[in-house]
């Protein structure tokens, strides 16, 4: 288990540095200059140009940018903005947003998914069973950026249940609600699925039918034995949305006015700002690879059967 | 000083209901019939079968796949799905008490401590994410409301009752951390825990190696013996029936085609189904020679042919096979065979 997770660990070395080199080659080579509009209408005075250049190394050439850049990483430097604000510090002030609607959205999804998927695969082939089958098709084939705009439309503007946009820096929970149940509404939809599929197969098992013959309540044999079996795929994909929605919701973020990462992720790639885009992405990478390693980790606790050694 | 361990809660934990036996008469199959209606039609798996099971006495059941064996142990254990499933007549007692009207939480209640069942395959049937001493125990917490250490206490006992090595140190080890044999064995004391009346064992060795096969029958011979159950033995296998029953069952197509006592049934088949299978075992004195087996294939249960059932395998087959379904019918006393011309078989 130990040597497994340091081992894990290491081979999140190369994948970072892979995932910041690509993304900083793309920075790099995007059309554009970072000192276009920063003086207003007129071009930047020389002295200024220059002196920037030099802060931000845009004279060096690539390699010796990134080589640069990783070492201050190591140093637990994310360096600055264009503005010379630290990146650290502005993902410090938006990541808890983020990481707030990411745990609404999550648990959204998994108690309503779960729920849904187990009264649906008990009883299968129902009522129930059928109007969740083209529901979930009917959420799942629609963008979220259409589901975003209804809702926002339905539900905030014509009933006005909820508050149609964020408009602080620190959102409430009750103005993050919609977005996040806008965000959780697909996975909402596969989990319900994934674990009605996982539960119609483990119910009709040969341990079930021994729970059975054991002379358990219906109840225990279903929603201790068949359940706790079902479950585990379902967990697993509920950790691995988890790193996902950390990454940042843009398309979320963007319509409901969130300021989270993903919309400033959004802002500066639009700003050339490549300190800032590089650095967030490094971020994101890094907590999804950890949120992955948690999920393989809670993976062998679900499954005895898996083992980590 | 008084011990109460074994408090129980009015709700599950005593069924309120005894069952006594009379005269040893455990178990008293009546004419039943069970039906799977499947949208390709309804398929007869069983077809009017019939049966007694006594304390101490272990009758075997031995047919090939689909001839309806583990069906009718099934529907003594009561764990048909249903639908498909539909027993539409026949009766089932236990200890007089009729199993098919009961009301189902009564019915339910003496799965374990009545009736019992193992399974084929004990890795698919022993639950993957629990630990096996915690299955073990789960009966006596369910049934007996025992607390959870007395239980795991209980069945660690039941472990080394069935000959598993080092138990106290293996309860806490999940099912695929076990051998085949082992498996098994936790199926056995799991079935044993709350010292059944009756004990179903569904082809118990079928998945194992023939060394590990005979030890789990030595087990559950002796088991037998110890408790005095009645052992409704499932099998396909020939072989492994002569040492365990006493008396021999023989299914074809839902029916049962002969039963008789085990050993005059070995020495002097009464149907021509019973002596192809016997000629089917491969012996040591006729190597070499092409093995007997008996042609063509079970019938489809859609569609069982009219007459004998077995007609149209049949050696032996004369026009009245193929217009008369002979009734099991005593051939000589104690022995029953469903064939027209049992009297000539049995003498054959």
């Amino acid at each position: 288990m130990g040597t497994y997770v340091i081992r894990r660990l290491l081979q999140m070395i190369p994948v970072i540095l892979g995932a910041t080199f690509l993304i900083f080659t793309m920075v790099f080579a995007l059309p554009g200059d970072p000192l276009a509009g920063k003086c207003g209408e007129r071009p930047c005075p020389p002295a200024y140009a220059a002196a920037f250049r030099e802060k931000y190394n845009l004279n060096d050439p690539l390699p010796i940018q990134y080589g640069k850049y990783v070492g201050n990483l190591a140093q637990g430097d994310f360096g600055e903005t264009t503005n010379g604000i630290k990146v650290i510090d502005q993902l410090k002030a938006r990541y808890p947003i983020t990481a707030q609607l990411a745990l609404m959205a999550l648990a959204f999804e998994a108690i309503i998914g779960i729920t849904v998927g187990v009264f649906t695969g008990i009883r299968r082939g129902g009522f129930l069973d059928n109007l969740v089958l083209i529901s979930t098709l009917v959420v799942i084939s629609i963008p979220v950026f259409v589901v975003g705009g209804l809702s926002q439309y339905f539900l905030g503007v014509r009933l006005g249940l909820f508050p149609v946009t964020v408009t602080s820096a620190n959102p409430t929970f009750y103005q993050l609600m919609l977005p996040a149940m806008v965000l959780g509404s697909i996975s909402l939809a596969y989990i319900s699925r994934l674990t009605r599929t996982s539960l119609v197969e483990n119910l009709r098992s040969d341990y079930v039918r021994t729970a059975t013959a054991k002379g358990l309540r219906r109840r225990r044999a279903v929603g201790l034995h068949a359940l706790r079996n079902s479950l585990i795929p379902v967990v697993t994909f509920i950790g691995f949305d988890f790193g996902f929605l950390l990454g940042g919701a843009i398309v979320t973020e963007a319509i409901f006015n969130i300021p989270g990462v993903g919309g400033y992720l959004f802002r500066s790639i639009r700003a050339r700002d490549g300190a800032s885009v590089v650095g967030t992405v490094t971020v994101l990478v890094i907590v999804f690879l950890f949120v992955n390693l948690l999920v393989d980790l809670l993976y062998g606790l679900l499954d005895p059967r898996i083992s980590h050694d | 000083m008084t011990t109460t361990q074994d408090t129980t809660t009015p709700s599950d934990k005593t069924s309120g209901v005894t069952y006594t036996p009379e005269d040893g008469l455990l178990l008293e199959v009546e004419d039943l019939y069970v039906e799977f209606h499947t949208p390709d039609g309804i398929a007869t798996a069983i077809n009017g079968v019939s049966f007694d099971l006594h304390q101490g006495e272990s009758l075997a059941i031995l047919g090939e796949s689909g001839s309806g064996k583990s069906v009718t142990a099934q529907a003594i254990m009561g764990i048909l799905d249903m639908p498909p499933a539909v027993i539409p007549g026949g009766h089932i007692r236990y200890c007089g008490q009729d199993l098919l009207s009961m009301p189902e939480d009564q019915r339910r209640r003496t799965r374990g401590p009545e009736v019992s069942m193992i399974f084929q395959d004990a890795l698919s049937s022993l639950n993957p994410v629990f630990p096996v001493g915690w299955q073990i125990a789960e009966m006596f917490r369910m049934h007996r409301g025992v607390n959870k250490s007395d239980a795991l206490e209980q069945a660690i006992r039941l472990m080394e009752r069935v000959q598993i090595p080092a138990a106290r140190d293996r309860v806490k080890a999940y099912p695929h951390q076990f051998s085949g044999g082992m498996r098994q064995r936790i199926m056995i004391a799991m079935a044993i825990a709350l010292d059944p009346a009756v004990l179903i064992a569904d082809e118990p060795t079928t998945a194992l190696d023939v060394t590990v096969q005979a030890q789990i029958m030595a087990l559950l011979d002796e088991l037998q013996q110890e408790r005095q159950m009645g052992l409704i033995l499932i099998t396909h296998d020939l072989g492994v029936v002569a040492d365990v029953a006493d008396r021999i069952a023989v299914m074809y197509a839902g029916r049962f085609v002969e039963k008789a006592d085990v050993v005059e049934l070995y020495s002097a088949p009464a149907h021509p189904y019973t002596r192809g299978l016997l000629e089917s075992i491969p012996r040591l004195d006729q190597k070499g020679q092409t093995l007997a087996a008996i042609g063509g294939l079970p019938p489809n249960l859609m569609r069982i042919p009219p007459g004998c059932p077995f007609n149209p395998r049949c050696r032996r087959a004369e026009d009245v096979c193929r217009r008369d379904r002979p009734e099991l019918r005593e051939v000589v006393p104690g022995r029953f065979a469903a064939c027209h011309f049992a009297e000539e078989v049995i003498n054959a």
